[in-house]
């Protein structure tokens, strides 16, 4: 009997590749084929973070050479270039002789003590403080006093807040060659001392004894010479002259790391 | 109509994509495991070189508190990135099984998908607003993860919706043209089936992150390695002493307003909740190159920061954290201000904080008290850098000052994590 032409074919079963008919998957394959991707990710996964942790364990343990942390400098006192070893090697002598370091109950040296650890000439001695022209001062005295005038107050408290980074503040006194050697040792030694008490009642500062270096070389070691008038002086230039110049103390900030 | 198939192409491809970004983040962060700095991917695009630039905002987002758990008991904490990982990993396999299912997977997979689908999107949400509100910044990686997640959530409701369609019986039964109709009505499936695939989640969501715990090393030995504060005390009064809310531990600080890290390190610490109990002494340590500053620097890394350091001294102790964290909040266009115009920033100084702050920081006596913060720091002999936290008198190591912390907090002083 022929067929009814309008008749619909029913739908053909699907073929395989090989063009066999292709019969729905087993119902245990999706599952396995999302298992198996959920697996192999998550071990991989898994795998990776261990690996990567282990790797930054290890290189916490034993740094390698590139690891090391660059290096940082670390926070210390100013050092200036007028630091030389020879200045920093007569400082550091200062230090340790004249009791600014090691708890030393004796504070400042005298011109005996100077002579000895400098172990200079006196010009050598005075060449070392050369570079501190614009950072130190020569705060100058009436004959035969140890008292401070207003201009030397004014330079002393300018000189001492002008600190930076400096660690040790310097004061050397001097006497003139007037008097005796002994007269001129004491005089020296109460102008030194003057400086010293009047920035402790001035500034009341807790570090002044560890900060202040005291040296008193009354006439017998490194004269000024009147080349020094130039230096910033508490008093009118033209009133300075060689005999003046070393009626007073040296005061400065020293820059170095000692 | 929507199919399976589609949803599960777009659930894959969703998948793979946030698993790739989840892993390039989860091996930036256990990179930083050995306390080094490391350089950091942050590209939409999938491989795309690290950078180690500073403004990076994926060296932002690893670095804040957000971006790991569970950091007081471990170093560094547990990335949240290891369980986008596990998810990431199961979404894709599930992905995969619905591909292959296609129209016979049954009705509760789709049900599955919709709901859990979305929970990576959620923590997307979650971490979409922290980046807005407190970091301000969004780092590509994890934009990649919110997009990711966004993807896998839009497969999510795609399948809701198929799921719903099916549950009214309301198919397509159109003939394709090889053949095949969509099958009336796909199994259930066992009611036992989401829960057994909401295991499967779960244990692969917390694979990986058990795996690196137990794969960390042990910090305690380097935690107290990096010296101690020689000096204590600074005879001048000079430092000053910030009153918090609860402070239980004293803690000496070395901040320069205008340095990024110290404002990240700030913030790190107010935002874990530990900056109020900590009894605060702050030293001023600028490192800027201005005349009669800091003699320790020879060019100036933040410039205009002696003078900022300065008005935080001339807030005295009641006003110095507000002036430190209006500088940190506008370090940017204050760093400008000091490298081209000093004057402005003075000006700006005292738009804000008034003109006896501005002339309280040209003073003298001001100098001098920067210098003995300054004194104080050389006498400790600490590093040129910033910030510098002193716990007591044991200094916290750079490297335990960001991703670790909260752990050496926890180790060190407990007592400000209570």
């Amino acid at each position: 009997m022929p067929r009814a032409i309008d008749a619909v074919d029913p739908p053909k079963p699907p073929r395989s590749p090989s063009g066999g008919p292709r019969g729905p998957l087993p119902p245990f394959v999706p599952a396995l084929v999302g298992a198996t991707v959920g697996f192999v990710l998550l071990v991989a996964m898994t795998v990776t973070v261990r690996a990567t942790v282990h790797g930054a364990a290890e290189r916490l343990e034993k740094p390698r050479a590139d690891d090391a942390p660059a290096k940082v400098a670390v926070a210390d006192d100013s050092e200036e270039k007028y630091c030389t070893p020879s200045f920093k090697q007569v400082l550091q002598r200062v230090l340790n002789a004249c009791g600014l370091v090691g708890g030393e109950a004796r504070r400042g040296c005298q011109p005996a003590d100077v002579k000895t650890f400098a172990s200079i000439s006196d010009d050598d001695f005075n060449a070392l403080f050369e570079p501190l022209k614009e950072r130190g001062a020569v705060i100058m005295f009436d004959d035969a006093s140890d008292a401070l005038d207003p201009g030397a107050k004014k330079l002393l408290e300018e000189r001492w807040e002008d600190r930076k980074g400096a660690r040790y503040f310097f004061v050397v006194a001097r006497a003139s060659k007037t008097g005796t050697t002994d007269l001129n040792r004491a005089l020296s030694h109460k102008r030194a001392n003057s400086v010293m008490f009047y920035l402790g009642d001035k500034f009341k500062d807790p570090d002044l004894d560890k900060q202040v270096g005291l040296l008193w070389l009354g006439n017998e070691f490194a004269q000024l010479k009147k080349d020094y008038c130039q230096w910033p002086t508490s008093r009118d230039a033209k009133a300075c002259n060689a005999e003046a110049i070393n009626r007073s103390a040296f005061v400065s900030w020293v820059d170095c790391r000692l | 109509m929507l199919k399976p198939r589609s949803i599960a192409i777009l659930a894959l491809v969703a998948s793979i994509l946030g698993l790739t970004f989840a892993a390039y983040s989860t091996y930036d962060y256990a990179e930083h495991l050995d306390r080094q700095i490391h350089a950091i991917h942050c590209s939409f695009i999938p491989g795309a070189s690290a950078s180690d630039e500073a403004d990076n905002p994926c060296k932002t987002a690893l670095f804040s508190p957000y971006s790991a758990i569970y950091r007081a008991s471990y170093w560094g904490g547990v990335p949240i990135s290891l369980f986008a990982l596990g998810a990431f990993s199961f979404f894709a396999g599930f992905a995969a099984y619905l591909l292959v299912a296609s129209e016979r997977a049954p009705r509760r997979a789709l049900l599955f998908l919709g709901v859990l689908g979305v929970t990576p999107l959620l923590a997307s949400l979650v971490m979409f607003f922290i980046s807005l509100t407190r970091l301000h910044t969004f780092c590509r990686v994890c934009v990649g993860i919110y997009a990711s997640s966004a993807l896998l959530g839009a497969a999510a409701v795609m399948a809701l919706m198929v799921h719903a369609r099916r549950a009214r019986g309301d198919v397509d039964r159109r003939v394709d043209p090889r053949g095949e109709t969509e099958i009336a009505s796909a199994p259930a499936g066992s009611p036992l089936l989401p829960v057994g695939w909401a295991a499967a989640l779960g244990f692969c969501a917390v694979l990986p992150a058990l795996v690196y715990v137990a794969a960390l090393p042990d910090y305690r030995p380097f935690l107290a390695s990096c010296g101690k504060l020689a000096v204590a005390t600074e005879p001048h009064s000079a430092l000053l002493k910030i009153p918090t809310a609860r402070a239980v531990q004293p803690v000496t600080l070395f901040e320069d307003p205008l340095c990024p890290s110290c404002k990240a390190f700030h913030e790190r610490l107010v935002d874990e909740g530990v900056f109020d109990k900590l009894d605060v002494t702050l030293v001023m340590f600028p490192l800027d190159d201005e005349k009669d500053c800091n003699w320790m620097v020879d060019r100036a890394l933040h410039p205009g920061a002696c003078l900022l350091s300065r008005a935080v001294l001339c807030g005295g102790n009641e006003r110095a954290r507000a002036i430190l964290e209006w500088s940190f909040d506008n370090q940017d266009d204050l760093r400008e201000l000091g490298q081209k115009n000093v004057s402005a920033l003075e000006k700006k100084i005292g738009e804000r904080w008034g003109k006896d702050v501005v002339s309280c920081a040209q003073d003298r006596a001001t100098v001098i008290r920067l210098q003995r913060n300054l004194h104080y720091a050389a006498n400790n002999h600490i590093p040129v850098s910033t910030p510098q936290m002193f716990l007591g008198d044991k200094r916290i190591c750079d490297e335990d000052t960001d991703l670790g912390l909260k752990y050496t907090l926890a180790q060190l002083a407990p007592e400000v994590l209570k």
